[in-house]
C-alpha cells in the first residue's frame, strides 16, 4: 500500500507525537507518524517521566521552563479526555558533596534570573519537605516547588489524540526499513507496510535514532545506553517532591497513583540496544534508596524494566536539519531528558521544518555544533 | 467422556447439532440427550411430530430438523432439562439461545447476565431477551439469551451475576474495570501491552496474573483474533513483590 | 380388630397405585402409612419425572401424589386410608399390629401388599455422627417439605440419581454445593442430571471417598481421599474441604423387615442393593397372599414402582376373588410397561437382578 505525505515522522514517542501535533496545528496536511510498535513503546514509556527546571545551562533552563508551563495546561490545550497526571511536587536535589553545594548555588542564581523559583535549603528544611529522608546524609539541597512528574503514556496519548483530530495519521506496528534520498533530497520512506513518498522525514526514533540516520548516510555521534527503573506497590501519599542526587546517582519519586518510581545510571550498562533487566541494578538501587529514604525498605517493589538513553557527546538534544540531506530533520540525542523536553521539541522542530523563527533559540543545539566543536556542557545530569 | 465428566464431548454434540443450512433458516431444538434412559416426554409433547416416534422408551430422541420449528414446548417438558432452542437468525451478530432455568430469582427481561458453558464456566455477556414462565411450563421457565453467534453452541446456562458488565473489576490490583478496557479496545488499543500501559491494568502487585487472560479474551472478542494469536505482555521481574529492604545491597545483607 | 380384604403397607407411589388397583378390582382396601400424608418420598421430589405419560413423565414428583389421590377418590367406597400408622409386626395368624398416634390397633386382612420402600445406606467413617451430616432424604425433607435450608454449604457424597438430583435441588434452594463425589470412576446417575449440575458450576468428582469428618460441636470440614480405578485408596492423596453440611447419598437398601417376619423367602441381590423377596411375575411372594411392590422389591425408579403397585393391586385382588373385568389386558399392559422401563442400558442391573429373584 503506497501513499504520500508532506511529513513523515519516525517514532511514536512524546517527541514524534508533539512534532506531529504542532505541524498539524500550523496547518500542515498529511503528516504521518510511523511507529514500530505502539505509542510510548520505546524510551517515552520507559522513562521516569519527571520534569525539572533546575538545570545548569541557560538553554536547558529555558527549554524546561517552556515545557513545565505547557504541561500545566496540557489537559486543556490538548483537549485530552483523560488526564496527563501532572503533579508539581517539586524536585529536591540533594547536595552530598561540597562541590555540589557550590554548583547548586551557582545554578540557582542562573535559574532565579530566568524566573525559575528554585532555592537552596538546609538539611533540616529538606527534612521538612521529605520527612522520611535521612537528612544527616546531606549537606544541603536545591528545591524547586514547580518541578514535577507526569504519566508518560497519557501525556503522549494526549498529543497523539490531538494530532489525530487535526488529521495526522499514526501507523502503529509499522517498521521503517529504508529512506530514499534522491539528489541529496528526501524522497520517501520504505516501511514493511509499504512505501510513503515524502519530502520531509523527522528522525524522532529515540534509542534507535542513529540507526535511522544511517539509512540516509548520516552518522550521528550518538549511542544508546540502557537505564533501569523499578516501581513499587502503591502506598499512601508520603513524598511530595522528586528526591534526586547527581553524585549519589538516584532519583526517586512517588506518583499520584501512590507507587514509587526510582532509577539510577551506571556507566557499565550495555550500549547494544538491550532493554533487559539486571539484578545488580535492583540491589544497588535498593541500597541507595534505603540509605537516603530509610522507611522505603518496607515497601515492596513490583516490577523493574529498562529503557534507552540516546546519548549525545554533550548530553544535549540535537534539533533541526541536516545539511547534507535536504528534508531530513533530527529530534534525538536527548541523553535521558527527551520526555520532559517533549513540548518544546514539538514546537522548535516544527518551526525548523516550516522555516519559522524559533520560539526559543535552539540553534546551539543543531547538528553542526559537533562539526564546529561548539559543545554545551550541562553539569547537572544523572 | 460424558459419563465421567457430565459434559458431552464434540463427537456427542456433532450428532445433535443441525447442519449450517438448517441453522441459517431459523430456530431449531438442540436435544442434548446422549444416554438411553427410559424417558419419552419430548416425543409425546412434540405437537408437530418432529421427534421420531420411540419404538422403545429407552430410545434417544431423533429430531427431524426440517419439521422442528423451534417452538420450545419440549424444552420445559424434558425432565433432564437437556433441550435447548438455538436461533442463529436472531441478528447479524447474535444468536438466540433458549435455556430451561429452574433457579430463583428469575432474570429480568432486558438485563444482562453471563452466558455459561456446559461446564459452568462464564463465557460471555448475554442479554435476557425473554423470560417465559406460563403455567403449562410447570415451573420450568425458559430464558431466551442473545449471545454472540459463534457461541450459540457453547452457551447452555446463565448466571445472574453479570461477570462481563462494564463495571466489573478486571484488574483487582489497579481497580481497572472491564468497561475501561473495552473502551480502550474500541479506541484501537489491540494488545495487552498497550492496554496495560495506558490503563495500569496488570501493573499492580500481581503483575497481570489474573487480568491478562481476561484482557486477551476481550481483545479476541472485539477483533475476532484467536486468543492464541494475541501477544502476551512483557513478563518482568520480580514474579512476586519483594521489599526493597530485602534486596538492599544484595544477598550478604541478610 | 379391623377386618378387610387387603392391607397395603406404605402410601408411596407403589402403595397408592396398589390400593387404587385393588379397589378398582372390587376389593376393600386399607392403605397404611406412617407419615401424616400420602406420597412417600414423592412429596420431596421437586424435579420432573422420567418415564412415559402412563407413569406421569415430566410431571414433578411433588405433584404426582395429588394426581394419584384424585384417582383414588373414584374408589373411595372401597378404600380406607389410615395415616400416622406404623405397622409394628405381622404375626403367624396374619394379624398386623399397628401404632397410630397413641392407639394400638390390630388388623386382619385376607391379602397384604408390602410397599414399604427403602432406607438409606450410610457409610462408616470417623465422626460420621457429627451434627451437619445428613442423609439425602433428610436434606430433601428439610428443604422441600419444611422449607428449611440445611446449611450454607453442602458437600455431597454419592453421585447416583439421588445424589445428583438433591445437589441440583440444593442449588435451587440457594445452597452452595461444593462438590459431588462417588467412589467409582464414573458418576452413577443419568447423564442429563450430571450435565445439569456441571453447567450450574457444581464439580463432580468421581473416584473419591470421605475418610474423616472434623468439627467440634458440628461439622466443619471433611477429609477426602482419591481412589484408583478399583476404588482402592491412593495413599497421600488426602485433602480437606470445608463444609457445614455433608449429605450422604450412597444408595438405598430395601426395607423388608415385615417380609422377613412373615417368613417370605428372601435373597440378597446385589443389583437391588439388599435382601428382596423371591416372587413371581405377579409380585406374589413365597407366602401366599403376600405381594410386594416398589423399592422393597428392589431399588428402582418411582415410575416402575407405580406400575408394580398397579400390578400387585390387580393380582392380589384377583387372588382373593376380585377379578377386574379388564384383568388380562391390564396385566399385560403393566408387564409391558415394566419391560419397557427396564429394557434399556440403565435397566441392565435390574434385569439381572430380576432374573435371580422372579420364579
Amino acid at each position: 500500500m503506497n501513499k504520500s505525505a508532506s511529513v513523515v515522522i519516525i517514532g511514536g514517542g512524546i517527541s514524534g507525537c508533539a512534532i506531529a501535533y504542532n505541524l498539524a496545528k500550523k496547518g500542515v496536511k498529511d503528516v504521518i507518524i510511523i511507529e514500530k510498535e505502539y505509542l510510548s513503546s520505546g524510551a517515552t514509556g520507559r522513562c521516569g517521566a519527571g520534569i525539572r527546571m533546575q538545570w545548569g545551562t541557560e538553554m536547558n533552563c529555558r527549554l524546561a521552563k517552556y515545557s513545565v508551563e505547557f504541561f500545566e495546561t496540557a489537559n486543556e490545550v490538548l483537549e485530552y479526555a483523560g488526564d496527563v497526571e501532572f503533579k508539581q511536587g517539586g524536585y529536591l536535589i540533594i547536595a552530598a558533596t561540597e562541590k555540589e553545594v557550590a554548583q547548586f548555588q551557582k545554578n540557582i542564581k542562573l535559574q532565579n534570573s530566568l524566573g525559575i523559583p528554585s532555592r537552596y535549603i538546609t538539611p533540616q528544611e529538606a527534612k521538612e519537605i521529605v520527612p522520611h529522608m535521612d537528612e544527616t546524609q546531606i549537606l544541603g539541597a536545591a528545591f524547586n516547588p514547580k518541578d514535577g512528574h507526569l504519566n508518560p503514556f497519557h501525556t503522549t496519548q494526549a498529543y497523539a489524540d490531538a494530532a489525530v483530530r487535526l488529521g495526522v495519521e499514526i501507523m502503529k506496528y509499522t517498521e521503517v526499513t529504508g529512506i530514499k534520498v534522491e539528489n541529496g533530497k528526501i524522497a520517501g520512506v520504505q516501511t514493511d507496510k509499504g512505501y510513503i513518498s515524502t519530502p520531509v522525514v523527522v528522525n524522532a526514533a529515540g534509542g534507535h535514532a542513529q540507526i535511522i540516520s544511517e539509512m540516509v548516510g548520516v552518522k550521528l555521534p550518538l549511542y544508546s545506553e540502557r537505564h533501569q527503573i523499578l516501581v513499587t506497590e502503591a502506598v499512601e501519599p508520603m513524598q511530595g517532591p522528586m528526591f534526586m542526587s547527581f553524585s549519589q546517582n538516584i532519583y526517586c519519586q512517588q506518583t499520584p497513583h501512590g507507587s514509587f518510581i526510582m532509577g539510577r545510571g551506571d556507566p557499565t550498562e550495555p550500549r547494544d540496544l538491550r532493554v533487559t533487566s539486571s539484578w545488580e541494578f535492583l540491589e544497588e538501587m535498593a541500597k541507595t534508596c534505603i540509605r537516603f529514604l530509610p522507611p522505603l525498605k518496607d515497601i515492596r517493589m513490583v516490577r523493574q524494566w529498562a529503557g534507552l538513553y540516546n546519548m549525545s557527546p554533550d548530553a544535549q538534544p540535537i534539533y533541526g536539519p541536516v545539511k547534507d540531506v535536504e528534508g531530513f530533520f533530527l529530534a534525538c540525542g536527548y541523553s535521558g531528558h527527551g520526555f520532559m523536553f517533549g513540548p518544546v521539541t514539538g514546537v522548535v522542530v516544527s518551526e525548523s521544518i516550516l522555516g519559522e523563527e524559533h520560539t526559543i533559540p535552539v540553534d546551539a543545539l543543531s547538528y553542526d555544533r559537533f562539526e564546529k566543536g561548539e559543545l554545551i556542557l550541562e553539569p547537572s545530569v544523572v | 467422556m460424558l459419563k465421567s465428566t457430565g459434559i458431552p464431548n464434540e463427537k456427542d454434540l456433532e450428532s445433535v447439532i443441525p447442519p449450517k443450512e438448517r441453522l441459517a433458516k431459523g430456530p431449531v431444538a438442540i436435544i442434548e440427550c446422549f444416554e438411553k434412559i427410559p424417558c419419552n416426554p419430548c416425543y409425546t409433547h412434540c405437537a408437530r411430530g418432529a421427534i421420531k416416534e420411540f419404538e422403545d422408551i429407552n430410545d434417544r430422541p431423533q429430531l427431524n430438523y426440517d419439521i422442528c420449528n423451534g417452538c420450545s414446548i419440549c424444552v420445559s417438558h424434558c425432565p433432564g432439562l437437556a433441550i435447548f432452542i438455538v436461533d442463529e437468525t436472531y441478528s447479524d451478530t447474535e444468536a438466540l439461545v433458549k435455556i430451561p432455568y429452574e433457579l430463583l430469582p428469575l432474570p429480568v427481561e432486558g438485563s444482562f447476565v453471563t452466558g455459561m458453558d456446559r461446564g459452568g464456566k462464564p463465557i460471555c455477556r448475554a442479554k435476557v431477551v425473554k423470560v417465559q414462565n406460563p403455567k403449562f411450563q410447570d415451573k420450568t421457565p425458559i430464558i431466551s439469551l442473545a449471545v454472540p453467534k459463534e457461541l450459540s453452541m457453547v452457551v447452555r446456562f446463565l448466571s445472574l451475576e453479570d461477570y462481563y458488565s462494564d463495571s466489573t473489576i478486571i484488574c483487582r490490583c489497579e481497580e481497572v474495570t472491564l468497561g475501561e478496557v473495552r473502551e480502550l479496545i474500541r479506541k484501537g488499543y489491540k494488545t495487552v501491552e498497550e492496554i496495560k500501559r495506558i490503563s495500569r491494568c496488570g501493573m499492580g502487585p500481581c503483575q497481570g496474573r489474573t487480568c491478562q487472560q481476561l484482557i486477551m479474551e476481550e481483545i479476541a472478542k472485539a477483533t475476532g483474533e484467536r486468543i492464541e494469536d494475541i501477544k502476551v505482555h512483557n513478563y518482568r521481574p520480580p514474579i512476586l513483590p519483594i521489599k526493597l529492604g530485602r534486596i538492599n545491597g544484595g544477598e550478604k545483607n541478610e | 380388630m379391623i377386618k378387610t380384604d387387603i392391607v397395603v403397607i406404605g402410601g408411596g407411589p407403589a402403595g397408592i397405585c396398589a390400593a387404587i388397583n385393588a379397589a378398582s378390582s372390587g376389593a376393600k382396601v386399607l392403605l397404611l402409612d406412617r407419615d401424616s400424608q400420602l406420597g412417600g418420598q414423592l412429596i420431596k421430589q421437586t424435579h420432573m419425572f422420567f418415564g412415559s405419560q402412563k407413569q406421569h413423565a415430566s410431571v414433578r414428583g411433588i405433584d404426582i401424589p395429588g394426581i394419584l389421590v384424585k384417582e383414588m377418590e373414584e374408589y373411595k367406597d372401597n378404600i380406607q386410608i389410615m395415616l400416622d400408622a406404623t405397622v409394628l409386626g405381622i404375626y403367624e395368624d396374619g394379624v398386623l399390629t399397628i401404632e397410630k398416634n397413641d392407639d394400638y390397633i390390630k388388623i386382619k386382612p385376607k391379602g397384604i401388599i408390602v410397599a414399604t420402600g427403602a432406607s438409606e445406606k450410610f457409610p462408616a467413617f470417623p465422626n460420621n455422627d457429627l451434627p451437619g451430616i445428613y442423609g439425602a432424604g433428610a436434606v430433601q425433607t428439610l428443604m422441600n417439605v419444611y422449607g428449611v435450608s440445611p446449611g450454607k454449604s453442602v458437600f455431597m457424597v454419592g453421585a447416583g440419581n439421588i445424589g445428583l438430583i438433591v445437589s441440583y435441588q440444593l442449588v435451587q434452594a440457594g445452597v452452595e454445593v461444593k462438590g459431588v463425589i462417588c467412589r467409582g470412576p464414573r458418576y452413577g446417575g443419568y447423564a442429563v442430571h450430571a450435565s445439569k449440575l456441571k453447567r450450574i458450576g457444581v464439580p463432580i468428582m468421581p473416584g473419591h471417598r470421605v475418610i474423616h469428618a472434623h468439627g467440634k460441636d458440628k461439622l466443619e470440614r471433611i477429609t477426602l481421599i482419591k481412589l484408583d480405578e478399583n476404588k482402592k485408596e491412593i495413599s497421600g492423596t488426602e485433602f480437606d474441604i470445608e463444609t457445614d453440611v455433608l449429605c450422604i447419598s450412597t444408595g438405598l437398601t430395601p426395607l423388608g423387615e415385615l417380609l422377613w417376619q412373615m417368613g417370605c423367602e428372601m435373597k440378597f441381590i446385589r443389583e437391588f442393593s439388599g435382601h428382596v423377596p423371591v416372587r413371581n411375575e405377579e409380585l406374589e411372594t413365597t407366602v401366599p397372599g403376600v405381594f410386594v411392590a416398589g423399592d422393597v422389591a428392589g431399588i428402582e425408579e418411582a415410575s416402575s414402582a407405580m406400575v408394580e403397585g398397579r400390578l400387585a393391586g390387580l393380582c392380589c385382588a384377583k387372588k382373593l376373588g376380585f377379578t377386574n373385568p379388564e384383568y388380562s389386558s391390564l396385566k399385560e399392559d403393566y408387564l409391558q410397561q415394566l419391560h419397557d422401563l427396564r429394557s434399556g442400558p440403565v435397566g441392565d442391573g435390574i434385569r439381572k437382578g430380576l432374573a435371580k429373584i422372579v420364579v
